[in-house]
């Protein structure tokens, strides 16, 4: 199941530390709610794993990323990915594009585009679930994006420390659980059901 | 025609309650899941997640670790034994347990056995397997491109196509359409879909080591089949195989393959010794077992100007999925397809089918059909309809115009069938009047003044079931009869076996009503019993409408043989000769004397306490019959439809089902079978499809996609009937059970089509899901 996810945000830096930021995998990786760089093949090339828990099950896949197209000039970056989970429950494999630049009130704005293609248990739960999962994976992501962002601040004549733990993004995969929103997803469908009994209506 | 018995004997015609109804109605019924044995152990299927990938490597170390663990049987530990593969019932193999590579989302790939289910369970989930995947090929129409990739790598032919199939005079059926004035042309697709039954498959496999003995408990249609191909396939003798088909919630067709779970649990009991139990999930049984149609069709209807039929021309595309494991007659690729020319007399028709592989989940099974004889009437029903628009005539004219007259039959149709018998018209017209056509077309007219939508669909469809004669019928080389024994006690009780078996159909209850009818024993004095291999005589199973023709037949036969020597027992008590006695249900009579008689129950217990000298013990028979013909049930079935124009819902106002089916044995039973198979016929024609996307996930592998209708949804149906019995059946009766799958899909869609037609409208696939109206809605500037 192929879909394609556009997002948008800002942050309140400079574009110059944003691109920074954006160009390291492993920085970025860190921010993907579940992800975590687990060996650099080579300086564009890195391998990782990913959680991702649907109900009581958990989807770990294991794959490598890799920087496709690092333009410094025009600050886009192209990225391909691709993982599978072990224990057979399928794969997904992404290619993402970014894209920084600056806002008239000097902050500056990351664009992404980025195709996913899905097999196995997850995308039979069709497109209504991979978009409220892909959704709630990148609020997330933005939310520590900014947070790291910002703890780098202080701390950038010492780039080689480690960011510290702090609100909402720890060094930790944590399972990203789409339990709630099947939930939310199908709390819908039982309105629908309720909806269509009162109605009475046929198919 | 049949004598009526008296409402205390209940033979043919009488509305008995079914007998089995007492235990199903309170819960106390045997299921396979119900049956628990000493030391049983679990087993649970890891699936495939890819349509189409290299199988690289099974890690199970870690599996085996965890406690309650007992086995694990993957691919290669099944090839050791030769049986990684298995035979289909259609002229090709199947993979037991993936080699090499996967070639369907949801195979079976490795299976766990564990003290318990929940443990298997979570067995399964540590199992790690390493893929690599391949192209996927999901469109059949691409199937045989050039840079299609090849599935299977097994088969020495290095293509996807499966086999090319014709039938009819394609030179003489060309040569009217170079001449016809009128030409319609109609391509449609019957979406795949699933049986769905309401209890999924499953079996309990039972290898006692000290007796060598194997029992099978398992959901199917055909146990004795099922014995025989365990026998050549396992090389076990087939006297220690015995198969009990216990209760069974449904069938459909679902059960009639042999699934690689079964053979698995039969791997694993005889491995471990132990009992092994399997049963599938819901979504398991949705994704891997038995789908059916997935039929792309084109039909070309030759014509007169005045709308008389000449040729029927069909080609289509038949999607198979990873193996050919259609259940059907050997010789028929397509099935019964070729019944194509539905109730109409074309003087030629041509009708071809190539089937090919893709990377979905293996069949066509015949869900509640004769082996594709829906896809026939649907296509025939349809088409109908669109040289009816063409034509700019009422299609009810245009079909009374071109049915097989009454006096023609038997009927022999330019593709090669016998139709027994049949009154197209009379069933026509008494649906006619039921729904008031006329009034309705006048109501329609004032509707589509009002700028409101209403549709009138109709189907007129003949099936051809009760499969089958065995000089054309097999499968797997096992000739379709089918058989009865019959036993009566001393005491004028009988128990009476088939070699079908029934999953809801109601045999306890209609074999029981022929029994009752052929030798005057009260209904509730016999016992039916089927499905046990040890006990039943041999027959081929419960499909394809084939119990009351062919088994049916059997019991009547059988009933006979033992009427036939209750007579040489009267005339003995009697002491008249067998010319002198008469016989009214329940008793023989002295000619010109009816006081002097013996009952049934007299003459039974004669059997065992007094019989004549020459003549042997005992009161039973057995029968074995083969049919001379099918059977050719038909009907007319109407729907009205209002669509809503602002969410483009389809709403079935009235839906009318006139049915022949020859003689009927109950009449509630049928009534009942007809609802049941119009509401399937519904689910297909507006909600049902096991869709695949691009990458062969499958988009309909739960509940919450596939969807099942319920009380809600489903309409009042209207029911009411015509008799023309069947020439050749002993008791003129024809089969009916699924008639109302087959003829209702084209009269939902006809009606829907209908109804848009002013607007241009020719043609919608099924299934018709409010959006896909609403479209058409939008596209014409009707919807906002």
């Amino acid at each position: 199941m192929a879909i394609r996810i556009e997002k948008t945000f800002q942050v309140q830096e400079p574009l110059e530390s944003v691109w920074k930021f954006l160009s390291d995998p492993k920085k970025v990786a860190n921010c993907v709610p579940g992800a975590q760089i687990t060996e650099a093949v080579d300086d564009r090339t890195y391998k990782g794993v990913i959680k991702v828990q649907v109900g009581p099950s958990v989807t770990d896949y294991k794959g490598q990323v890799h920087i496709e197209r690092l333009d410094d000039e025009n600050h886009e970056i192209e990225i391909v990915g691709k993982g599978q989970d072990v224990r057979g429950k399928g794969s997904a494999s992404m290619k993402m594009t970014g894209k920084v630049r600056s806002l008239p009130d000097g902050s500056t704005e990351v664009a992404s585009v980025s195709e996913v293609n899905v097999v196995g248990l997850l995308a039979q739960l069709g497109a209504r679930m991979i978009n409220e999962v892909s959704n709630k994976m990148f609020e997330e992501f933005t939310k520590n994006f900014k947070a790291r962002l910002q703890q780098e601040r202080p701390q950038q004549s010492t780039p080689q420390m480690p960011p510290s733990t702090g609100s909402g993004a720890t060094d930790e995969p944590r399972p990203i659980k789409a339990l709630p929103l099947v939930l939310s997803v199908m709390g819908e469908s039982i309105v629908r059901f309720f909806r269509r009994i009162f109605k009475g209506s046929s198919s | 025609m049949l004598q009526k018995t008296s409402p205390e004997i209940g033979g043919m015609g009488h509305s008995v309650k079914r007998k089995e109804d007492l235990r199903f109605i309170q819960g106390k019924g045997t299921y396979v899941d119900d049956v628990s044995l000493p030391g049983m152990v679990y087993g649970h299927m890891v699936r495939s997640p890819y349509a189409h990938a290299r199988l690289i490597g099974i890690r199970s170390e870690e599996t085996k670790k965890l406690p309650g663990v007992l086995a694990v049987i993957t691919g290669e530990d099944l090839a050791k034994a030769g049986l990684s593969w298995m035979p289909t019932l259609f002229h090709d193999k199947q993979m037991v347990l993936a080699t090499g590579k996967v070639l369907f989302q949801s195979q079976e790939v490795a299976f766990v056995v564990a003290e318990d289910r929940y443990t298997a369970a979570d067995a399964a989930e540590l199992i790690e397997v390493d893929y690599e995947d391949l192209p996927v090929l999901v469109d059949p129409h691409r199937a045989l491109d050039a840079d299609a990739p090849i599935l299977r790598e097994d088969r020495e032919e290095k293509t996807n196509h499966i086999f090319h199939w014709e039938v009819g005079d394609r030179q003489a059926t060309d040569g009217v359409f170079q001449t016809a004035p009128v030409k319609a042309e109609l391509n449609a697709f019957f979406p795949r879909c699933h049986p769905a039954p309401l209890e999924t498959c499953g079996c309990v496999a039972d290898y006692n080591p000290a007796t060598t003995k194997l029992t099978v408990w398992e959901t199917s249609q055909a146990p004795h089949a099922h014995r025989t191909l365990f026998a050549l396939v396992a090389g076990l003798p087939e006297q220690n195989i015995r198969i009990i088909a216990p209760d069974i919630g449904g069938g459909f067709g679902n059960k009639v393959p042999i699934y690689p779970g079964y053979v698995c649990a039969v791997v694993a009991s005889l491995q471990l010794g132990r009992p092994v139990k399997w049963i599938e999930s819901r979504s398991e049984n949705l994704q891997s077992t038995g789908f059916a149609r997935d039929y792309h069709m084109k039909a070309e209807i030759a014509a007169d100007r005045d709308g008389k039929v000449k040729a029927l021309r069909v080609k289509t595309l038949a999607d198979h999925g990873a193996f050919n494991a259609a259940a059907q007659p050997s010789k028929f690729p397509a099935g019964l397809f070729s019944i194509c020319t539905g109730s109409y007399d074309f003087s030629e028709a041509f009708c071809e089918v190539d089937g090919v592989y893709t990377n979905k989940a293996p069949g066509g099974i015949a869900y509640r059909c004769s082996f594709r004889v829906t896809e026939a009437a649907y296509l025939i029903e349809r088409a109908m309809d669109v040289l009816a628009q063409e034509l700019k005539m009422d299609p009810v004219e245009l079909r009374l115009k071109n049915f097989v007259p009454a006096d023609k039959f038997p009927y022999l149709c330019p593709l090669g069938w016998s139709y027994d018998s049949g009154d197209y018209k009379a069933a026509m017209e008494l649906a006619l009047e039921k729904v008031g056509y006329s009034e309705l077309r006048k109501e329609q007219e004032e509707k589509r003044r009002k700028g409101e939508l209403m549709g009138i669909g109709i189907s007129s469809f003949t099936e051809i079931v009760g499969a089958g004669p065995a000089h054309t019928f097999d499968i797997c080389g096992i000739k379709m009869f089918d058989s009865c024994e019959i036993r009566v006690h001393p005491t004028g009780k009988a128990i009476a076996r088939m070699g079908t078996k029934a999953q809801g159909q109601g045999h306890e209850t209609t074999f029981a009503q022929i029994v009752a009818q052929e030798l005057g024993i009260p209904v509730a004095d016999i016992t039916v019993e089927e499905g046990d291999t040890d006990t039943a005589p041999y027959g081929l199973g419960t499909y394809a409408s084939r119990s009351t023709p062919v088994a049916g037949a059997a019991t009547a036969m059988a009933s006979r043989k033992i009427r036939d020597k209750a007579r040489k027992l009267a005339a003995h008590l009697l002491e008249a000769s067998e010319e002198d006695l008469e016989w009214e249900p329940g008793k023989f009579f002295v000619k010109g004397a009816p006081s002097k008689f013996k009952t049934i129950q007299e003459i039974a217990f004669a059997a065992y306490t007094n019989f004549p000298a020459g003549v042997e013990a005992g009161l039973e028979a057995v029968h074995y019959y083969d049919p001379p013909n099918l059977t050719f049930p038909f009907g007319t079935y109407i729907c009205v439809v209002d669509i809503d124009k602002g969410t483009g819902e389809p709403k079935v106002r009235r839906f009318v089902a006139v049915d022949d089916c020859g003689n009927i044995i109950n009449p509630m039973i049928v009534e009942g079978q007809i609802h049941g198979g119009l509401t399937e016929g519904l689910a297909i024609a507006f909600m049902q499809e096991i869709a695949y996307d691009e990458s062969g996930n499958v988009q309909g592998g739960t509940f919450m996609d596939y969807l099942i209708p319920t009380a809600v949804e489903t309409p009042n149906w209207e029911t009411d009937k015509t008799c023309t019995p069947s020439p050749h059946h002993p008791l003129g009766a024809k089969g009916v059970g699924e008639s109302p799958n087959v003829g209702s899909p084209a009269a939902f869609v006809n009606a829907v089509v209908d109804a848009l037609s002013h607007l241009g409208v020719k043609h919608i696939d099924m299934p018709i899901a409010p959006w896909k109206i609403w479209k058409i809605l939008k596209e014409k500037g009707i919807s906002e």
